[in-house]
């Protein structure tokens, strides 16, 4: 009787299956257009990236050529020559000038200020992260220097000019509080967990077997780190390095606020107290007052269309960097 | 080498190391303490009386009885200053009084129409008002004090003779008051002490706001006295004390120095210096403050030009941008996630894909704004919440796609394997299997990106913030952000001048909006790799 029932119950739950388990032709090729279509359709989502990248560049040119092209090449070539050499930045005045040689030179030079300050101690942070510190010590720094990243950039512009400002001409008697060492160890603070985290996920990436084979020899910490670590993550450093660069130099609000705002190329190089005129800074500044289709506007989009070259080419020399490094990494 | 020497420069490495991230921690804290500090008081202070008068007058909260009680109790305390004052100004403050004799002269003149009197007398009357009104202006004007004093006795000789009455009597206790004034201070001194009585007129006027005899000015930034305890001291150094600027040494620059209004080079001595005893005896009775928290700073709209109020239109704004640009760049970006990870090998189009991503990672936010302006805000029309949006969007996709890629790649393999196994297919095991299992680190990475896109400023400058407008009704307005506010109230002067905390608010509001969107993801990280080792 028990026996009988079960059977039919073994029974009733077959019969309940009824979807052959064989594909017909025609599912077949429906499973397979979909898959495929499926595929495509991913891939074209995926290329928004990509179109993002290519118009980014398409339109920051096309309201570049009107600035740069004056019907002969001559003309042309004589514009482009006196926007790059010239530091006349007058864009208000009646015979406006476009030379953005001082603007360049501003921005590169707040970036390498900020670079002396930030690549040692960013580099010697990222070594302690990844082969001093002890293992829960590091998962409380780490999280420090990601809020350290997190803080935008406007906040940090305000700290620079409602706070370090000031200080600075109080203890210094500097004429202007927003200069350059203002600017730069502020960039400095704001490269540093770029250059961090990279550096260290590279330094990471040095196998256990490099360390364990110098500490064998008898190396000590500080030896192996710098003699033999460091050398063989070096690509991937460059490449934090670069992408710390690039952070300082793409960097807007900070310069906006605390740069001072004067289109000069700072004489003598060495005094930190003068203030400059950053690209960004330029940018952000004038286009909210520029009418639309004037020559300053499309003025202010070559600024731009330089900087954009500018953190391109960094980007390529970075990401070529890191490819190598990987690639060793693979083969070692 | 020496081997004790090795080991010293192995300490003194390991030292460096520790000293450079004990830097780092220490600038975090220098950068966020005195921010959050002073941004925390804006929301709990202590109030003043006044301070409750604004809520009540501008956004109409608190008790209206328990309000006019105060108030009403408040103006007791002060009416004593203000008759100290008055009374003092009459002796310096020549125009106002001479204009008010020309006044009372009109008026006396308007009374004696109506008043239907003969011609005669008419006449009579006006011309010993008008002598009375000469009289008075001319001892007002004079410094010498026994001319003035003769002039007043001729002045109040009139006080008994008929018919001048009504607006004439003004006259009297005019001249009676201020011939006690001429008795305690020397006129010639009138210039000097005219010049420090405006100071403290108007340190007054900060302390206590518009007289309630005075009608109300037409902006609100004038409407009330010092709300916040801070600002009572503020105002109260400025009421005690004179700045001056003094030459100590000539081959220095001139020092400024604090010099008390009791001096007798100030008003020691004269009939107004009790008054500074006073007020500041009895702060207390003249602006009952309490503590308070106000937490409706992150909900009230602030009167144009941030004086007064909050930043709810403010976090408003910032929250819809940013919820506008990740409803943008979330599925764009899994999708791509999803792309290279399942599909993606090493091809030339993955390739690409990834270089550009790379760049689209690397370009500078001021770009990205200069991008908007030429294609999003063209495309629309007008710098509007969808142009700035979809910019802060594109911002981010590059973070959005990295942080999925790394959560669909940290998905075991063998759960794809088991549900491969069971007969789904490709898209069927990544929607029921591989992405449940991501999304929460799909979703630390979308938290991430919503608080850099909320931290952004640059982007957003042309495309569609503004500094003072109105909160948005559509997608297709113009928004302020915490952000640009944050930006704009550093580089405005008379807020920072007159009312910081406002100032420090906006920013503390941010950075506490960004760092806690980060505390969260954080936080989710945390449990996701508990869970990954097992526990």
């Amino acid at each position: 009787m028990t026996q009988e029932t079960k059977t039919a119950t073994n029974i009733s739950a077959a019969a309940e299956f009824t979807r052959p388990l064989l594909l017909t032709p025609a599912e077949d090729l429906r499973g397979y257009v979909l898959g495929y279509t499926g595929r495509g359709l991913t891939l074209l989502i995926t290329f928004v990236s990509v179109m993002a990248v290519f118009l980014i560049f398409l339109f920051v040119i096309r309201e570049t050529v009107p600035f740069i092209w004056l019907d002969t090449l001559k003309a042309s070539v004589a514009r482009l020559h006196h926007f790059l050499s010239s530091s006349e930045w007058y864009p208000q005045a009646d015979e406006a000038e476009f030379g953005a040689r001082a603007l360049i030179v501003g921005s590169l030079y707040v970036t390498f200020a900020a670079l002396i300050v930030a690549v040692p101690v960013g580099l010697i942070s990222a070594v302690f992260l990844s082969d001093i510190a002890p293992f829960k010590l590091r998962q409380i720094i780490k999280p420090v220097i990601e809020l350290l990243a997190a803080i935008p950039s406007v906040a940090y512009g305000f700290f620079a000019i409602i706070v370090v400002a000031p200080w600075l001409q109080r203890v210094f008697g500097f004429p202007t509080g927003a200069n350059i060492l203002n600017v730069s160890m502020i960039l400095a603070l704001m490269a540093v967990p770029t250059i961090i985290s990279v550096a260290e996920d590279s330094l990471s990436a040095i196998g256990r077997e490099i360390r364990e084979a110098s500490y064998g020899l008898g190396a000590t910490r500080a030896e192996t780190i710098l003699r033999v670590v460091i050398p063989a993550a070096h690509s991937g450093i460059i490449a934090a390095v670069i992408l710390g660069m690039m952070r300082a130099i793409g960097e807007t609000m900070v310069v906006l606020m605390a740069a001072g705002m004067a289109a000069q190329i700072p004489s003598p190089w060495w005094n930190l107290s003068q203030s400059v005129r950053p690209m960004t800074a330029t940018i952000a500044q004038e286009m909210g007052e520029t009418p639309k289709g004037s020559e300053h506007y499309f003025a202010l989009f070559a600024v731009g269309l330089v900087l954009l070259v500018f953190t391109f080419m960094l980007n390529m020399i970075s990401q070529a960097f890191l490819v190598r490094f990987r690639r060793k990494g693979q083969q070692a | 080498m020496n081997l004790a020497f090795r080991g010293y420069k192995d300490k003194g490495f390991t030292a460096i190391a520790y000293f450079c991230v004990l830097l780092l921690g220490f600038l975090l804290l220098v950068v966020l303490i005195p921010m959050t500090g002073r941004g925390l008081s804006a929301v709990l202070f202590r109030e003043t009386v006044e301070f409750r008068r604004m809520q009540y007058a501008i956004f109409n909260r608190g008790n209206e009885e328990r309000l006019r009680a105060q108030v009403a109790r408040v103006e007791e305390a002060r009416r004593p200053i203000y008759e100290l004052l008055d009374s003092f100004a009459r002796g310096i403050d020549t125009e106002s009084q001479i204009s008010r004799v020309r006044d009372i002269f009109r008026r006396f003149n308007e009374e004696l129409r109506l008043q239907n009197v003969s011609d005669e007398s008419y006449t009579e009357l006006r011309g010993k008002a008008r002598h009375i009104r000469d009289l008075l202006t001319e001892a007002y004007t004079s410094t010498d004090r026994e001319e003035v004093s003769k002039l007043l006795d001729e002045v109040l000789a009139f006080a008994e003779s008929p018919g001048l009455k009504g607006a004439a009597e003004q006259y009297f206790e005019m001249a009676r008051s201020y011939s006690k004034t001429i008795k305690q201070m020397d006129l010639a001194d009138r210039q000097r002490y005219a010049a420090q009585l405006s100071e403290v007129t108007e340190a007054i006027r900060d302390l206590f706001g518009p007289r309630p005899d005075e009608p109300m000015p037409p902006l609100a930034e004038n409407q009330f006295g010092a709300t916040r305890w801070d600002l009572v001291q503020r105002y109260l150094r400025r009421l005690l004390y004179s700045e001056q600027w003094v030459q100590t040494d000539p081959a220095k620059p001139m020092e400024k120095k604090l010099v008390c209004r009791t001096d007798p080079k100030q008003f020691g001595g004269t009939e107004l210096e009790p008054l500074f005893g006073m007020v500041e005896s009895s702060l207390d009775e003249l602006f009952l403050p309490r503590l308070r928290i106000y937490w409706q700073y992150f909900i009230d709209d602030s009167t144009p030009g941030y004086f007064f109020g909050g930043v709810g239109p403010e976090i408003f704004g910032t929250l819809l941008l940013t919820v506008c640009a990740m409803a943008f760049a979330a599925p764009l970006g899994i999708v791509s996630a999803a792309y290279l990870v399942e599909f993606g090998g090493d091809s030339r189009i993955v390739r690409l894909i990834r270089t550009c991503i790379n760049t689209l990672a690397g370009v500078p936010s001021i770009v990205f704004g200069l991008f908007g302006l030429a294609f999003y805000v063209m495309l629309i029309g007008r710098p509007c919440v969808l142009a700035a949006s979809l910019t802060l969007g594109l911002l981010v996709l590059p973070v959005v796609i990295c942080a999925s890629e790394e959560a669909i790649r940290g998905v075991p393999q063998t759960y794809k394997e088991a549900s491969l196994a069971l007969g789904a297919g490709r898209f069927r095991t990544f929607a029921t299997v591989t992405f449940p299992a991501a999304l929460p680190g799909i979703l630390t990475g979308i938290i991430l990106s919503l608080s850099r896109a909320a931290g952004e400023t640059a982007p957003i400058l042309f495309t569609g913030a503004v500094f003072l407008g109105p909160i948005p009704n559509s997608l297709f307005d113009k928004t302020r952000a915490l952000s640009y506010a944050s930006y704009g109230i550093a580089t405005g002067d008379k807020v920072g001048m007159t009312m910081p905390h406002q100032q420090y608010g906006v920013v503390m509001t941010l950075i506490a909006l960004v760092l806690c969107l980060n505390l969260a993801a954080i936080a989710i990280r945390w449990r996701i790799s508990r869970k990954l080792k097992g526990y």
